[in-house]
């Protein structure tokens, strides 16, 4: 009796949960293939078949076509730009013998314990100083940054797993530094760039906050931005607004489901040393 | 183990160039101007402590906002550690339906929070929202409830935005607990233990330094919630579910007042550097085991 009741217990929690985690989700992508008068008057099903042309209307109403292709640019040079600056600095942080190991260790890793919006004014002034606002070039480089602790432990706990033998071997045969690390250890590190990449995309992808503040212009905001467009200019357009809603989150959790593993690893790795 | 130091400063050079220009720089900006007079169009004056003595005595905006932020810190420290924290308990044994369970629980942390800001406004949304609509169903009436605007539960309706959602919890702590090796099961299961002393007595313990390190995540995570608060009640109505991000994005941005919002943003960081210290010392993790 008390072990089924104890199930009972378990089953109800974990649905609950499972609940209030997709219902929210499956209810805004349904919404967003219905009509307008369907989503006020809150039908259940598709009585006049399904609304496509709310995804042709949000791509009118907001110019979602641009954010998307300023979010993918935007996520993949700054992808790109933290692998390469991180792998770099945790490669000589593993193999190299310098007194400032501990200082940059700490470098890296404070980004985790500043809160983004402490960073809100002094940037915008910077920015501006540097004609840095308002540009991908700002967002890229503020992203690239924001993302620097996980990345930096991610490389620095993979580039440690690394049998050190294999560079010495290249050494002998008379390779330098440089095209060691580029022939050698770049290629085996290879599965560490999915962990890492994956979670600093996701970032880039996500990341409102600045977003906002250093970008002024439609030409060079992202996602997010577009939903705050809704919010404020085009209310009364449900369906649109789900429309958009569904565009922007669909991408996160199709790489999610893809790349989950890696996801759960990066995940773990960046904060436990937080 | 190499001495390369050419090699080594041009390795780095990148990383700590993006570190000076990001965070070097606008910290010491932030520190310096918030002892300042600053605001567009005005010049920069010294005025010592002004900032912050304003802020502590006279902003009763700031100060609503420093108490929602606090209660927030502390229900998330409570609550979202703990569901996430027995979901992984519950799902730790691989059951069919673990790592479904798992995979829909983190759905909600992987989206983008504007867009779940936006997802939750729709939902409670007073004429359309699926909240009012299922409490129409069930009671027959219909049922109208403006949930962020009205003062009465607002403050619960934004916690609700965030508070069940600790998939990241339940990945971290089954992280950790793949590591417990199958022996210590085996023992406690000779001993006789039942499943729930097990967790009690056995694994909990084996988790204190990632449920530490849960907790400071997800304390520090209220230090940065400005995307939902923004998608959904703006800090309102009135000052109700105002908190120091919010308030400081409108310190900048509507009231162009920078020294003010920086003194602000000095607050945030030490209240970040003191949940952080506290949460490490109430868990022991400076500790190793």
């Amino acid at each position: 009796m008390k072990k089924i009741v104890s199930k009972l217990l378990t089953a109800i929690f974990l649905i609950v949960i499972a609940g209030i985690s997709l219902v929210p989700i499956i209810w805004v992508v349904s919404s967003s293939f219905k009509s307008n008068s369907e989503i006020l008057s809150a039908v259940s099903g598709f009585q006049t078949g399904l609304h496509l042309d709310n995804y042709t209307n949000a791509f009118k109403l907001a110019p979602i076509t641009i954010f998307y292709k300023n979010s993918i640019f935007i996520a993949i040079v700054a992808t790109i730009l933290n692998l390469i600056i991180c792998t770099m600095a945790a490669y000589v942080v593993v193999r190299c013998r310098f007194k400032a190991k501990p200082l940059i260790t700490m470098l890296f890793s404070l980004g985790l314990i500043i809160p983004g919006a402490a960073l809100i004014q002094p940037l915008y002034t910077t920015f501006t100083a540097t004609h840095l606002y308002n540009t991908l070039t700002g967002l890229i480089l503020v992203y690239t940054a924001l993302g620097m602790p996980t990345t930096f432990y991610v490389m620095v706990s993979y580039i440690k797993t690394i049998p050190y033998s294999l560079e010495e071997a290249a050494y002998i045969d008379g390779c330098g530094f440089f095209r060691t690390f580029v022939q050698i250890v770049l290629p085996i590190t290879r599965p560490a760039f999915a962990t890492a990449g994956v979670i600093q995309f996701l970032l880039a992808w996500n990341e409102f906050q600045f977003a906002l503040t250093l970008t002024g212009q439609t030409e060079k905001r992202t996602l997010p931005i577009a939903l705050y467009y809704f919010k404020s200019a085009f209310a009364s357009d449900y369906g649109a607004m789900f429309a958009a809603t569904v565009v922007v989150i669909a991408p996160t959790i199709i790489i999610f489901i893809i790349m989950q593993k890696q996801v759960v690893a990066g995940l773990a790795a960046g904060s436990v040393k937080g | 183990m190499k001495k390369n130091t050419k090699w080594v400063v041009l390795f780095l050079l990148p990383g700590v160039a993006l570190f000076a220009f990001v965070f070097l720089s606008t910290l010491v900006t932030l520190f310096v101007t918030s002892f300042t007079d600053w605001a567009v169009g005005k010049d920069m004056t010294f005025v010592g402590l002004k900032n912050y003595i304003y802020l502590f005595t006279e902003d009763e905006n700031f100060i609503q906002s420093v108490k929602n932020t606090i209660i927030w810190i502390v229900l998330q420290s409570v609550f979202h550690v703990f569901i996430g924290v027995v979901v992984a308990l519950l799902i730790s044994k691989k059951k069919w339906y673990s790592s479904a369970m798992r995979t829909i629980f983190f759905v909600p942390n992987i989206i983008s929070s504007a867009a779940l800001g936006i997802l939750f406004l729709c939902i409670m949304n007073p004429q359309f929202g699926l909240v009012n609509n299922i409490i129409t169903k069930l009671t027959g009436s219909t049922f109208s409830h403006n949930w962020f605007m009205d003062p009465k539960t607002a403050f619960v309706s934004v916690t609700l935005t965030w508070l069940p959602y600790a998939g990241l919890v339940t990945i971290l702590v089954l992280a950790e607990m793949s590591s417990i090796s199958e022996d210590v099961y085996e023992a406690a299961m000779i001993d006789g233990a039942t499943k729930l002393q097990t967790d009690i007595y056995i694994v909990l313990p084996l988790m204190r330094n990632i449920i530490g390190t849960s907790t400071v995540l997800a304390a520090t995570s209220m230090l940065q919630k400005l995307d939902i608060i923004m998608m959904t009640t703006s800090g309102g109505p009135g000052n109700k579910t105002m908190n120091m991000p919010m308030y400081l994005y409108k310190t900048v941005f509507t009231n162009n007042n920078y020294g003010l919002a920086n003194a602000q943003g000095v607050l945030l960081i030490l209240l970040g550097a003191v949940v952080l210290v506290f949460i490490r010392k109430m868990y022991k993790m400076d500790k190793e085991d």
